[in-house]
């Protein structure tokens, strides 16, 4: 990999990895010794502290500075999605899911857009492939930068976290100039996107992905090698793949143990049969394979976007789908035809088969799963969205026991979880 | 099986996990379906848990992961309103397959998370949502809303607007 830090420094030598087998012993160890004496002191974390990145609360048990169970505690950001989703209609609903993962809101439009495009068989066309899959890109970015920030803050590096910012807002701004919002998005539409792109976006998103590799390349010089981050992340918060699976861990997690898991490749949607790149993988499991997993994949998603500019067909930009797909608003205002297709959509609903769907993407976070029940109404029966955040929050007592005190902000943090998504 | 689209080929992957699910379970399986692309199985409360293990532990099978669980509530339904459904995933040969447990009013089901530890949420959630008691489960406790919430939020006949269990109670303090 070019520019890649570890080309330039010698690393410290890698400790000793130690074993699934001994981690079972060392985790057996230190519920025997609590067992003996039983004396633990018990700290609250959260839901309102810098170390946990939203309100999410994790009461620790401690056996000295070892962590012996986690209670945690979510439920604070709530706002009742799911039922929300059966009270609007599916086009209503979008905005909602920008709420969901609000770090990487276009993702969220996105894999719930597939999944109704699936549940009514529109077929979106190739320009809004293109153009959703630049968008995800874009998005995927966004959030690993802006982890990275964060990450790193955790480990006390203050100043990396304004530098990260600075880059994200290149990101910030392509999202402003094409949708007019910079967090809450609400991009995506049934059939295709909401607009198309500006003039002069494209050469504004290639001259960004020509710079972030550089700016990458800066944060691995500082980072990758940095003697504090790796004694503080190499053999820290291991978690194999029966783990990953039996706790349902998708996304970079699952991938720093060494399956190259992708729903990109595996499942492929949007324009991603069609370009070229690579699954990262890294295969020591601990807070450093985390890390590594997603500073390749920052590389891959700048491969992706300059790749799809290369190749952006022309042609529209949303289905031409009566029954599914709102209309241009330009054609409503002109021609009667779109304008009762209009009115129909907005007061009664696109018109949608019987029968349920699971979709899933690979959001920046890890495999968010979208699972809808259509009755033939103009509203779901049920939706279920199956975010991964939700799930790595409900690891998290797995990941912390055993572990120290002072490593378990590291390892909250290389799960990358936002609260939105967890508590919908 | 059914298939509701015509003209759909059915995979390859999907045709071996449907023929191992027949051959062990045939004719315990209430009814299956294929649409857009995937199988669902329709499974009795009592073999809920050995159809979910043999799905886990068979090699042929090999559903390493299990996607989501999640309840629903269908009203209209007399005999069977409540289901619960789960979601699951073989990573190794990427293949889903979906299994449905209908569920009478006050019927109670199994707990999976011994099964698959990621459950365990989504069990709690399902039984705060929609009342549906999941037997011998850790810790079945209210997840997402308060502890003194009143009634099950995702069930059809709780309304949208409206205060429900808002109040703030004090004869709990200390004991959670």
């Amino acid at each position: 990999m070019a520019g890649h830090g570890l080309d330039q420094h010698d690393a410290p030598p890698a400790p000793h990895r130690p074993t699934s087998a001994e981690l079972v012993e060392r985790k057996a160890l230190t519920r025997q010794r609590v067992a003996a004496d039983n004396e633990t002191i018990t700290v609250s974390m959260g839901p309102q502290h810098p170390s946990m990145h939203g309100v999410y609360q994790a009461v620790v048990d401690l056996d000295g500075e070892v962590i012996v169970a986690t209670r945690p505690g979510i439920g604070n950001l709530h706002r009742g999605v799911e039922k929300l989703a059966e009270n609007l209609t599916y086009h209503q609903f979008i905005p909602v899911t920008d709420r969901l993962d609000y770090v990487s809101s276009f993702a969220m439009n996105h894999g719930y857009c597939e999944a109704v495009e699936k549940l009514m068989g529109v077929d979106v066309p190739v320009r809004a492939r293109y153009i959703r899959t630049i968008a995800h890109e874009l998005a995927r970015l966004s959030n690993h930068i802006l982890w990275l920030g964060v990450h790193i803050m955790d480990f006390g590096a203050q100043t990396f976290f304004l530098i990260c910012f600075r880059d994200r807002e290149y990101i910030l701004d392509l999202f402003e100039m094409v949708c007019g919002a910079r967090l809450t998005h609400s991009y995506a539409r049934i059939g295709g996107v909401a607009k198309d792109l500006p003039d002069g976006w494209v050469e504004k998103c290639r001259a960004a992905v020509d710079y972030l590799p550089k700016r990458l390349a800066e944060y691995e010089r500082l980072i990758t090698v940095n003697r504090i981050f790796l004694k503080r992340a190499r053999n820290v918060g291991i978690f194999t793949t029966e783990d990953c699976h039996q706790w349902r861990i998708t996304g970079p997690s699952l991938r720093a143990t060494g399956v190259a898991r992708d729903l990109r490749k595996d499942e492929p949607y949007a324009a991603y049969p069609e370009v070229d790149f690579e699954v990262a993988v890294e295969y020591d499991a601990d807070v450093y394979s985390r890390f590594l997993v997603r500073m390749k994949e920052m590389y891959e998603s700048c491969k992706i976007i300059q790749q799809c500019l290369d190749n952006l067909p022309d042609g529209p930009f949303l289905a031409a789908d009566a029954a599914h797909v709102l209309p241009l608003k330009k054609n409503v205002l002109r021609d009667s035809a779109a304008m009762v297709q209009d009115f129909m959509y907005v007061i009664r609903g696109p018109q949608v088969p019987k029968g349920e769907v699971y979709r899933a993407i690979e959001v920046p976070k890890g495999e968010m799963g979208v699972y809808i029940v259509s009755d033939g109404g103009p509203k779901p029966q049920r939706l279920r969205l199956s975010t991964p955040s939700f799930y790595h929050g409900q690891a998290i007592p797995a990941m912390f026991e055993g572990e120290m005190l002072s490593d378990s902000v590291g390892i909250f943090g290389s799960v990358d979880i936002v609260l939105g998504d967890c508590d919908r | 099986m059914e298939a509701i689209q015509e003209n759909v080929e059915i995979p390859e992957a999907l045709k071996v996990v449907f023929a191992k699910l027949e051959e062990e379970f045939g004719d315990k399986f209430l009814g299956s379906s294929f649409f857009r692309g995937e199988l669902t199985f329709t499974v009795s409360v009592d073999d809920y848990v050995a159809v979910a293990t043999l799905c886990k532990e068979s090699p042929d099978l090999a559903f390493e992961r299990l996607d989501c669980l999640l309840g629903n509530h269908y009203p209209k339904r007399a005999e069977a309103p409540f289901e619960v459904v789960l979601h699951l995933t073989s990573v190794s040969r990427n293949v889903r397959l979906r299994l449905k447990v209908p569920l009478a009013e006050g019927q109670k089901i199994p707990t999976i998370s011994g099964v698959w530890a990621s459950a365990d949420w989504d069990e709690r959630e399902a039984w705060e949502m929609y009342g549906i008691e999941f037997l011998g489960h850790p810790n079945l406790i209210r997840l997402l809303t308060t502890e003194d919430f009143v009634g099950f939020p995702l069930r059809k006949d709780f309304p949208v607007k409206g205060t429900v269990g808002g109040r703030i109670r004090t004869d709990l303090k200390g004991k959670i």
